[in-house]
């Protein structure tokens, strides 16, 4: 069996893709729809806030809740961390995703301004990942053991770690 | 809308002449958004928006009709919304996004296989 294409659900995605990308040229690099109908905006790293709270705020895209914040390390790239931001808005029911980039040295800006829920998920990419945010009221680490050293989901990382427990 | 004693949703009072705030609110949206030059999608679209929105306003009287016809939940959630609309307005003309991309990513960033 193949799980059935939604083409209504597809158009509309593109159509607001589209609609975002033409408000605000200055920050988005890319817009994607992939197979299973999930809308992706591909940002520059200055344009994190102004994005976010454009889709929080503008009346045809009320993106209320911030579902996920994530890094993905893929060590070939020049940029290796791709922070995704999920976001779901209630009033249409729809969700869409925003990836920005960066490396191990370069700060991100701190959604927690524009999203309360964004606190501890940056706190666990910070312990996870290394990924500084700026402006970010209380960046320590969530997961790791109190005197835990390295990034442990980093793809240079050992599996098993480099301390014996 | 003091025939309604709640609005049914927790935090929001019920909103005692909502036409006036509306009004009020619709004006401001469109004098911020006049700081903006013309050809910036952002202000087609939010002008568009409003202007439909503030027609609906000023020609319905009726609370509840009103509702429907802007199908877009308690006229106090199109109060909020209208409110973060004109933050928005205004945190824009600072921020600029309708200039050219900053800048372009590098030629293998996007590429999904790696």
């Amino acid at each position: 069996t193949v799980r059935p294409k939604n083409e209504v659900e597809q158009k509309q995605l593109c159509a607001f893709g589209e609609y975002v990308a033409e408000i605000l040229p200055k920050y988005i690099q890319q817009v994607q729809v992939s197979c299973f109908n999930e809308l992706e905006l591909l940002i520059h790293p200055d344009g994190i806030i102004p994005v976010l709270t454009f889709l929080r705020d503008h009346t045809n895209a009320q993106f209320k809740s911030l579902a996920d914040l994530t890094a993905v390390d893929v060590p070939s790239r020049q940029y290796r961390f791709e922070i995704v931001y999920n976001l779901l808005s209630l009033r249409f029911n729809s969700r869409i995703r925003v990836k920005t980039y960066t490396d191990e040295l370069t700060p991100v800006d701190s959604a927690v301004s524009v999203h309360k829920a964004a606190n501890w998920y940056e706190r666990e990419v910070w312990d996870m990942y290394g990924v500084f945010f700026a402006n970010h009221p209380d960046l320590r680490r969530i997961l790791t053991d109190y005197g835990f050293e390295g990034h442990p989901f980093r793809k240079d990382f050992p599996l098993s770690g480099y301390v014996e427990v | 809308m003091l025939s309604v004693q709640t609005t049914g949703l927790v935090g929001l009072a019920v909103a005692e002449n909502p036409h006036e705030r509306l009004r009020i609110l619709y004006t401001k949206i469109l004098g911020v958004l006049q700081n903006i030059p013309k050809d910036a999608a952002y202000r087609k679209y939010t002008e568009q928006i409003v202007n439909q929105r503030f027609n609906l306003v000023q020609t319905e009287t009726d609370v509840q009709k009103l509702q429907d016809k802007l199908n877009s939940g308690h006229i106090e959630e199109v109060i909020v919304q209208a409110e973060n609309e004109l933050s928005l307005a205004r945190k824009m003309i600072q921020w600029k996004p309708w200039e050219p991309l900053v800048e372009e990513p590098p030629s293998d960033q996007w590429r999904w296989p790696i």
